[in-house]
């Protein structure tokens, strides 16, 4: 009963309004692209000085969700991903823009946004302290049978196995430039002091999806220059939702999982639940033509991973992604340092959060349904002034991540190749994978070389390595086992 | 026509009347070479606003530049016009490290210090499950094997550091770098390396929770914080380290200008809600003066030159 006093607080109208005053603005610098949830949690940290912890902590966790949400919105209308987190809603969301339904994909986004949060949500709230340990178990090997897991699926997402491999080498190449993660040389930047991080992942996401669609649609320009005109009602149908229950479980599921793991965040969630969501669906041939199940998986994992990734920071102190490294400095300003001692010393901050995530996440929902007939109302200009905008954005937001000249070059380069890829049937998507899990992959295998003394054996022992690695085994395998099914199905 | 040398008129006019204004008169930017978020940014923009106060007439604003390990925002300050505008947030990596591997294009003597006003305390810690638990266990551990110590990335002041204490110590280590202090945090509780080091503010609730042990602080005397663990100069290693947090300018800059800004820091770290602040976010608050602040950057400079130079980095990324 205790318990239930600590939500009080969180009924009195300032800490409403800061909350939902929280989400909202996350809900916008999500969807401009170059303004990411972290930044807009880090930027706002200042303000809540003065607040009372339960009030300034739940609105940056309402930007933080708000925020991942956020970046669907431009994903599905404009091929832009608004945060990293929501690349891979484009595979599906933008085809559904395009069928005229964007009202109902950004719907899916919101009801399946919403699912994911409720659900991490819950599981933080009754489960926090056990599964934290889980984030504890990860060594090198563990995070490299991982990353090669999820580099796996490429090999069932990209079509064509040939291309699909050639574009993640690609990806992988192109993600070792700048500074070496073990010994600190700087590899491939022909001298830019700008490279030194190697290409930001933004600048790089905006060319490679919004950019090169802009070319695409330049050469398409004198053909079809009909504007979307119809944007759809915002609910889905019941057999949509009876067709994504599936998707929303495996995303909700899945994000929470990848959010306790630290290290790893709401992009590499989004591709995994995506992936599942495919392989076990009826009919995966629908994916990435504008399947509302896609959406479904992809939103519900990118906003599990926002309470999931508050459960090692809040019971252990070790943040579970980017975004709640920085909401654990929110936290530290009020001379709260999160850690198991903090759910003895603070119950009532721990409960206020617990009880914020809900708050958040109803705003979030609310917020997120009022605002698409107003958004989707975008579409309704004309293709060549609208994509004339995007351009223009895609520079400013390419600019604003890390005031970085060299940011600019990163998105044309990228936006050329983009356009090259799309052109010649190479999957965008495995190119983006690579970016992500490339990195992680090769940190960890040298980090687990350099400290068993160069034993490979460390890499295949272990019950969590040996699950990473059997499930990569066989979604290595499965394409070919089904292509085998269906032959002996045809000849039967 | 008229009109418009009318307008261009007015503006040059506009132009020259701000210039003959007394400093500052329009915002000084402070730019922090790392992503907004971490104890650097946080520090700096707390400094922004207290120097708000202490500066008439002036607004101060945080520009976070990441990158490079903080090369490529620090880069930025030191090729800046030198009107005192454009300071920056005088970080010990990008200042006194990595200008010995190479990768930048300034080296310490381009600048001007303007001030310190914090420093970032380091604790060695025992990760869960090490095979040490204090100080001398520790070192008996090192004379037979080199402990593995976890750093927040290759090359940057946390590697450095250690390999520093290691050469004071004349022991062997294992430095195993993250992708950042809190992905080494996570190693550390994990048990997945030996040791670390980290901050006190950082370190306590991980001992509180039983997950590490504090091994020894790297400073003269003992700390509040953990009082029971010694210093390494007790135990007869003569190491001290700590990170800074303070300002520096590119070099140049009017000297009565200059003057304001040094002022404005001392009176800007004087203020009681700045010290406040700070100290709840676990800072060590410290003030040093322009020429203690360079003394103390020159120090830590030829420290690092010499460890990179025994670890084979020295001057690695030249072009």
């Amino acid at each position: 009963m205790e318990y239930f006093s600590y939500l009080l607080p969180l009924l009195q109208f300032k800490v409403l309004w800061a909350i939902g005053l929280g989400t909202l603005g996350g809900i916008v610098i999500g969807a401009l692209p170059g303004l990411t949830a972290t930044m807009g949690v880090a930027l706002l940290i200042p303000m809540t000085f003065g607040m009372a912890p339960i009030m300034g902590l739940n609105m940056l966790i309402g930007i933080y969700i708000g925020g991942i949400y956020g970046g669907c919105i431009s994903a599905i209308l404009l091929r832009t991903p608004g945060t990293p987190a929501s690349a891979a809603t484009v595979l599906d969301g933008y085809p559904m823009a395009r069928k005229g339904e964007a009202g109902k994909a950004l719907g899916m986004a919101t009801i399946a946004s919403a699912i994911g949060t409720l659900f991490a949500s819950i599981v933080l709230a009754t489960l926090a302290p056990q599964l934290a340990t889980v984030a504890l178990k990860f060594g090198a090997p563990e995070y490299f049978a991982l990353s090669l897991f999820g580099l796996t699926i490429i090999a069932s997402l990209s079509g064509d196995l040939l291309k699909g491999a050639i574009a993640g080498c690609l990806g992988v190449l192109i993600s070792c430039v700048g500074a070496d993660p073990i010994s600190g040389v700087l590899r491939y930047t022909f001298g830019v002091s700008g490279f030194a991080s190697g290409f930001s992942f933004t600048p790089a996401l905006i060319g490679l999806f919004a950019l090169s669609e802009v070319f695409t649609q330049l050469e398409n320009l004198g053909r079809s220059d009909v504007a979307t005109g119809k944007v759809s009602g915002r609910w889905p149908t019941g057999k949509d939702m009876r067709d994504s229950a599936n998707a929303l479980v495996r995303g909700s599921i899945i994000g929470t999982i990848i959010g306790i793991i630290p290290g790893t965040g709401s992009g590499t969630a989004s591709w995994i639940a995506y992936n599942e969501a495919r392989r076990s669906s009826k009919t995966p041939h629908l994916f990435g033509t504008g399947h509302a199940p896609g959406v479904a998986a992809t939103e519900s994992a990118n906003n599990a991973v926002c309470a999931g990734a508050l459960i090692p920071m809040l019971a252990l102190g070790i943040p579970g992604d980017v975004v709640t490294a920085v909401l654990m400095g929110g936290l530290m300003i009020q001379g709260l340092a999160p850690g198991p001692m903090l759910f003895q010393t603070r119950p009532d901050v721990i409960v206020g959060i617990f009880g914020g995530t809900f708050v958040a996440t109803i705003f979030m929902f609310i917020f997120g349904m009022a605002l698409i007939p107003l958004a989707s109302k975008i579409l309704l200009v004309p293709r060549r002034i609208l994509t004339m905008s995007i351009v223009v954005f895609c520079f400013i937001g390419s600019f604003a991540i890390n005031l970085n000249p060299v940011d600019l070059y990163t998105m044309v380069g990228f936006g050329i190749l983009g356009w090259g890829m799309q052109k010649f049937g190479f999957s965008q998507a495995a190119l983006c994978i690579a970016l992500i899990l490339g990195p992680l992959a090769e940190a960890n295998l040298r980090r687990g070389l350099l400290q068993t003394g160069d034993d490979l054996l460390a890499f295949v022992s272990g019950p969590i390595t040996l699950l990473f690695l059997a499930l990569s085994l066989l979604s290595l395998a499965l394409p070919f086992i089904q292509a085998r099914r269906a032959r002996r199905a045809a000849t039967a | 026509m008229n009109k418009k040398i009318a307008i261009l008129a007015g503006l040059m006019g506009s132009l020259v009347a701000t210039a003959a204004h007394a400093f500052p008169d329009r915002p000084i930017q402070i730019v922090v070479p790392y992503a907004a978020g971490g104890s650097t940014d946080l520090s700096m923009r707390l400094l922004a606003e207290s120097l708000q106060r202490h500066i008439p007439d002036s607004t101060v604003i945080i520009r976070n530049q990441p990158g490079g390990g903080g090369a490529i925002g620090t880069s930025a300050v030191v090729h800046a016009r030198p009107d005192g505008y454009t300071l920056g947030s005088g970080a010990q990596g990008p200042l006194a490290l990595l200008p010995h591997l190479g990768s930048t294009d300034y080296t310490l003597d381009q600048v001007d210090f303007i001030g310190l006003v914090s420093r970032s305390l380091q604790v060695m810690v025992a990760c869960k499950d090490a095979p040490f638990t204090d100080f001398d266990s520790f070192m008996a551990y090192a004379k037979t094997k080199a402990p593995q110590i976890g750093n927040s990335g290759a090359g940057g002041a946390n590697h450095i550091s250690t390999e520093a204490f290691a050469k004071a110590a004349g022991i062997k280590v294992e430095s195993v770098p993250f992708g950042g202090a809190s992905e080494a945090v996570a190693a550390c509780a994990g048990g997945h390396i030996d040791a670390m080091v980290v901050s006190p503010a950082e370190a306590l609730p991980q001992v509180q929770a039983g997950a590490v042990r504090p091994i020894f602080v790297e400073e003269d005397k003992r700390i509040d914080l953990f009082p029971d663990t010694p210093t390494a100069k007790e135990k007869g290693v003569d190491f001290t380290w700590s990170s800074w947090k303070g300002l520096f300018a590119p070099k140049g800059i009017p000297a009565a200008d200059l003057k304001v800004l040094r002022d404005g820091i001392k009176a800007a770290y004087d203020d009681a809600e700045f010290q406040k602040k700070m100290t709840d976010m676990g800072e060590f608050l410290q003030f040093e003066d322009a020429d203690a602040f360079a003394k103390r950057a020159e120090k830590d400079s030829v420290t690092a030159e010499a460890v990179i130079k025994d670890l084979g980095m020295y001057q690695m990324n030249k072009k």
